[in-house]
């Protein structure tokens, strides 16, 4: 089978088919690779029966009770929305864009919501399958990109309840409303980025999941989700934008209600950083992922 | 003969930063340690400088004190751990059988063979069309949709071994996993192992049972503090680690 040490591969299995011949056995060499970094697409495309299992585990477990499940989807950005309603809303009176106060907190509560749990998961994911990292080999991405992916279905549901209000409050949509998987996308993007990095972070550092909820708290006031961006002058709005979740909410106003608070230079902004976000969270995860079995 | 494992000068260091194995952002941040490594790092060689190979279609067996490095062997074989210099080539697919397998103890007993089948490259389609007969095998009908932190690691170990022997690999590395099984289990293990054998399967044994050396393995290895002390036929190699607990006397 191995007869000198060649062919430069990483890892199994081999494509294994049970109903043909004895396969010719795959030779797989691992050398001690410190210091190279490879994305590795082709292994995580491999694995994508386990991402899919691994996704569908994660979202069967948060709704088995179905209704707690599912109401807890909107309970979180309902709650909020209400007290910001209450304070930001009525009592300091923030402009709104023209569009109803509530309707128009919801409406980047929503995204908002979605990003700050997936870094929360992700953050957790790899210390939380510790008995699967160090019993068995696969693309250790698959795991925080899993427990970003299983936030989907909360996403989902707290969308639709968005979609209630715009009824509700008599809003008609436009055309832009067929952009807003664009803006989802980019939330997806700098999610995955961002959850990659402090994934890996957090099997080094076991204190990294306690400053999370701190950048969110933080996160959520440097993003216009209680105000909107147009109180902050012209001047610093590209600089405001570096935060990709700017470009996020406002373009998800920009397509539901029409608001015109988005420009392009403040979305190529927001998406450049999410990008460069999303290369960098997957760099330093894949430099890192050969110690995460030894660590966690 | 060709091999169906070999292992080239390897090495693995662990590190650590007692009494843990992991730091906190706190600490490094205080210390200034974030960009540069840290000074209270302690380094385990784990494994020195290791060479053997294994012919496909033997039995391998590996002996030698807790701590030895054993284990980290076998993981570093399966791709979990990663060599620190060395390399290792392994031919075939292959299964590892430890305690708990790739266990998730939140997971039922279904949803972890799904997870390990698929982890060792089958598809669906395949594991669904196995998966009653390894839930038969482990006689485990009743308990296969509780958690599995329920099992016992009697259990746990019959459903680590239905799972590896079932999907079929080409090399099975067995950690110290059959003094677990109730006797009735332990001779179905073996069974199938001893099937296994005959179908041309390459088994590398670690246990510390060294009756089970001596009578089942082509080639033993002892390793000892992370080093190959010696390598040859079972007999050898055994007297050879026998003598080494002569030499301290036991005061019990
Ligand atoms: N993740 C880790 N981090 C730090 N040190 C480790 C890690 N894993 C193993 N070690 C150390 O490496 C050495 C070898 O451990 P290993 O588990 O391979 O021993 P073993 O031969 O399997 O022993 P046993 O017979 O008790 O199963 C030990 O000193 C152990 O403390
Ligand atoms: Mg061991």
């Amino acid at each position: 089978m191995v007869d000198k040490l060649e062919a430069v591969s990483d890892l199994p299995p081999s494509s294994w088919n049970p109903s043909a011949e004895p396969p010719a056995p795959v030779v797989t060499v691992i050398q001690s690779t410190q210091g190279q970094v490879a994305l590795k697409l082709a292994e995580l495309w491999r694995f994508r029966e386990l991402l899919f299992f691994l996704v569908w585990r994660d979202v069967k477990v948060r709704y088995k009770q179905t209704l707690l499940g599912a109401s807890w989807a909107i309970l979180q950005p309902l709650a909020t929305m209400i007290i910001f309603t209450v304070i930001f809303g009525r009592l300091a009176k923030l402009p709104s864009d023209g569009v109803p106060y509530p309707v128009f907190a919801l409406a980047a509560l929503v995204p908002w919501t979605f990003f700050a749990n997936a870094l929360g998961q992700a953050t957790n994911s790899l210390v939380g399958s510790a008995n699967l990292i160090t019993k068995v080999y696969f693309p250790r991405l698959i795991i925080p990109t899993a427990s970003i992916l299983a936030g989907l279905v909360d996403f989902a549901i707290s969308f639709a309840f968005l979609v209630c209000a715009y009824i509700y409050y008599g809003i008609v949509p436009s055309a832009r409303v067929l952009t807003l998987p664009l803006f989802l996308l980019l939330a997806l993007v700098f999610s995955f980025g961002f959850g990659f990095w402090l994934s890996a972070l957090n099997v080094k550092y076991r204190d990294v999941r306690h400053v999370v909820p701190f950048i969110t708290q933080i996160g959520l006031y440097a993003t216009p989700v209680a105000y909107p961006s147009s109180l902050l002058g012209p001047k610093w709005q590209l600089l405001y934008a570096i935060n990709p979740m700017v470009g996020v909410v406002e373009g998800v106003r920009w397509a539901l209600f029409g608001t015109n608070t988005l420009t392009l230079p403040m979305i190529a902004m927001s998406s450049a950083t999410a990008l460069i976000m999303f290369f960098i969270g997957l760099v330093y995860f894949r430099s890192t992922e050969r110690e995460f079995a030894d660590l966690v | 003969m060709s091999d169906a494992i070999q292992v080239r000068n390897l090495s693995k260091t662990f590190k650590r930063y007692p009494p843990r194995k992991h730091r906190t952002l706190k600490e490094a941040v205080l210390n200034g340690e974030i960009f540069r490594s840290s000074t209270e790092a302690k380094f385990i060689e784990a494994l020195r400088d290791v060479n053997f190979s294994v012919p496909a279609g033997t039995t391998f067996g590996i002996v030698g004190r807790n701590g030895a490095g054993k284990s980290t062997l076998l993981k570093i074989l399966c791709g979990i751990h990663k060599p620190t210099t060395g390399s290792i080539a392994v031919g075939g697919r292959l299964a590892l059988l430890s305690l708990g397998l790739g266990f998730h103890g939140e997971f039922s007993g279904r949803e972890n063979i799904f997870i390990n089948g698929l982890v060792l490259g089958l598809t669906p389609r395949q594991l669904r069309a196995r998966f009653d007969e390894i839930v038969a095998f482990a006689e485990l009908e009743e308990f296969i949709d509780a958690p599995m932190r329920t099992y016992s690691s009697g259990m746990q170990m019959r459903l680590a071994f239905s799972v590896a022997i079932n999907i079929a690999p080409d090399i099975l590395l067995v950690d110290e996993i059959l003094a677990v099984g109730d006797q009735a289990f332990s001779r179905k293990c073996i069974d199938s192992l001893n099937d296994f054998k005959r179908r041309g399967g390459t088994i590398l044994l670690v246990t510390h049972d060294l009756a089970t050396v001596r009578g089942w393995c082509d080639q033993a290895l002892w390793l000892d503090h992370g080093t190959v002390t010696a390598i040859g036929r079972p007999e050898d190699v055994l007297a050879q680690y026998d003598d080494s607990f002569a030499e301290v006397p036991a005061t019990v």
